[in-house]
């Protein structure tokens, strides 16, 4: 992994930028506008979970904490009296506040102990939800939960956000935000320390690092967009349930999870691009009804065969091949 | 909380034992896989439900003797976990990420599939044993003592083939150290074949005992998962008698919370006790760093 950035990176990722910018203006059908916007969501997860994963932990507590924030926030907002705009940052501060408190117990089961845990965990939170009936609405869902106020920017304009449109842009700026403070904290001294504690947590331990609270830190930081992906989650939907099949069981967070490995977790772009790909994909193949599951999962093992290092990889080995049919 | 009779409450115990055995066959396969070859088998529940549905199919469909048709059922699920086992796991043998998404794509797949096959509603097999014996003033069906007399007795021969055979310790011994094994003449790759193959054909009972006696459906193979992954890290891996301490603990605790504290506990207690047990004891019950 370099650390020198190449400019046919930012080069792309900008015109990327200015292609999403002018979806909308393309693109009418505000059907595939909430797609897109389940889209920025889920690329907010998945740059999440790739973040606690830099310690080589895998949190299965995505959905759960989702919940968490969802509830949390549309709660504030209905029986708290605040306005959206405080309370979405809330409803991650206290994911995040809840992931330190969690943390420190869990972090001591390593692997597939601390992935059960938070599986466990998410189940938990979601279940909470679904029973808590005078707070959340129970199986009955949690309803007419309020959009963000409009912005006033004196003289120039007053940006409302009840089209399809103007939530999506405003996903949009969430989510190129999530990802660049991401990035930055990957691409940190302290995404290096990650990096070291994955590989060896021992030998990072015995030079002086913190392996525990490194952890919790990658946890907390995950939990908090996490918690930021879901109360957007509950903005956008205007109608939360926590029921077992739905967004906030533990479905989503094996699906997170098929995102992150199949576009490949060595790389930071790789999660986001699986993200996309992958639940883009089931769209376009609506025509086949019932079959959809089948070539998804058929598509992920292809995948994970044929590039082992994920979608991300893609592009490197086709110009691996040019280069071996050219010639050098 | 419910005034209950200690009849109603001997009969929640009962219950929750015949609930942990199977649970127990289920997790008993996961265990021995993700020990053996250090996979996290998620598409092991579909393998229980596959096993359930052929069992179905042979028994209710073409109309064969309930045993002869577990029989069947079981011989075609060790060879599917032959099948994964070449096909599918051995490429990604060093790569626990990818070989576990590459069982949650199979998970999504045969759970897809066999709805397709079998339609999305649920089936029933009659019971293998009619009737029903009393103990104690409760009632409890016979078939649900034959199971749990299947399950023991499977449990103790897995424990008697790993522990006192040829193959059970050289099976113990493919993890431990890959090249001494080889230079012993153990292929790795066999035994984990072996691994996957003993695995699938306990799912196999296990789905079908659970078929028969509770609930047949596409999706019993995702609870079951759960269970399953619950009990192995309960127990902690690669321990044998965790998975059988693990198994009795949770269906316990699904049979009798469900009755003494209603519905809403009973969903709650059971994730609520492990997540607690583990952070008590991180390695589960039994395990041991490797």
């Amino acid at each position: 992994m370099s650390s020198k950035r190449k400019p046919t990176n930012t080069l792309i990722i900008l015109v990327f930028i200015v292609f999403l910018l002018l979806v909308p203006v393309f693109l009418k059908s505000s059907y595939w506008l909430h797609v897109l916007s389940i889209v920025g969501i889920n690329v907010i997860l998945v740059a999440s979970v790739h973040t606690i994963w830099c310690t080589g932990e895998l949190s299965l507590g995505t959905a759960g904490f989702m919940a968490m924030g969802a509830y949390s926030s549309a709660l504030f907002v209905m029986r708290g009296e605040l306005s959206v705009w405080g309370a979405v940052p809330l409803g991650g501060l206290l994911c995040a506040i809840v992931a330190v408190a969690l943390g420190y117990p869990f972090m001591r089961a390593k692997g597939i102990y601390f992935s059960i845990l938070t599986l466990l965990t998410g189940e938990i939170f979601r279940l909470t939800a679904w029973y808590y009936r005078s707070l959340t609405g129970g199986p009955l869902g949690l309803s007419g939960i309020p959009s963000p106020e409009p912005i006033k920017i004196p003289g120039i304009a007053l940006i409302t956000f009840d089209s399809k449109i103007s939530y999506y842009y405003l996903i949009l700026v969430v989510v190129l935000l999530s990802l660049l403070i991401l990035f930055r904290l990957q691409k940190s001294q302290v995404g290096f320390t990650w990096r070291t504690i994955r590989e060896r947590d021992n030998l990072a331990a015995s030079v002086g690092i913190n392996v525990l609270w490194y952890k919790i830190f990658a946890f907390a930081v995950g939990c908090f967009f996490i918690g930021i992906a879901g109360a957007l989650f509950a903005h956008f939907m205007h109608l939360l349930a926590a029921d077992a099949s739905g967004k906030f069981g533990m479905f989503t967070s094996i699906y997170i999870l098929i995102y992150m490995v199949v576009g490949g977790e060595k790389k930071f772009a790789g999660p986001v691009i699986g993200a996309i790909i992958l639940t883009l994909l089931p769209e376009v193949f609506r025509p086949m009804q019932e079959y959809r599951p089948i070539v998804f999962g058929a598509l992920v093992i292809f995948i994970i065969f044929f590039m082992p290092q994920g979608i991300v990889d893609l592009p490197y080995r086709f110009l691996s091949w040019g280069r071996k049919i050219i010639g050098p | 909380m419910f005034e209950i009779s200690s009849v109603v409450f001997l009969q929640s115990i009962l219950n929750g034992l015949v609930l942990g055995w199977i649970y127990i066959l289920m997790a008993l396969g996961m265990s021995l896989i993700l020990s053996i070859t250090n996979i996290l088998q998620f598409s092991h529940g579909e393998v229980y439900m596959l096993g359930a549905y052929v069992a179905y199919y042979f028994s209710v469909v073409l109309g064969l003797n309930f045993f002869a048709a577990i029989l069947i059922s079981v011989m075609l699920m060790a060879v599917l976990g032959l099948v994964l086992e070449r096909f599918f796991f051995r490429r990604l043998r060093a790569e626990f990420l990818s070989s576990m998404i590459v069982a949650l794509g199979l998970m999504i797949t045969i759970q897809s599939g066999v709805t397709l096959g079998f339609g999305i509603n649920p089936k029933a097999i009659p019971s293998f044993a009619p009737g029903s014996i009393g103990i104690l003033g409760t009632r409890i069906g016979s078939d649900r003592i034959i199971a749990v007399g299947i399950s023991v007795v499977l449990t103790l021969l897995l424990f008697l083939f790993l522990k006192r055979s040829k193959y059970g310790l050289a099976l113990t011994a493919a993890p431990q150290h890959r090249e001494a094994c080889i230079l012993l003449g153990i292929s790795p790759d066999h035994m984990s074949a072996l691994a996957m193959a003993i695995g699938s054909a306990l799912a196999a009972v296990g789905g079908a005992l659970m078929g028969s006696t509770l609930v047949l459906n596409t999706f019993m193979g995702s609870t079951a998962l759960l269970k399953g992954l619950i009990i192995v890290v309960l127990g902690g891996m690669g321990s044998l008698l965790g998975v059988v301490v693990g198994g009795l603990i949770l269906g316990l605790v699904d049979g009798v919370v469900l009755v003494v504290f209603g519905p809403v506990a009973a969903s709650v207690a059971p994730l609520l006790l492990v997540v607690v047990i583990l952070v008590v004891k991180p390695m589960g019950l039994f395990g041991h760093e490797f």
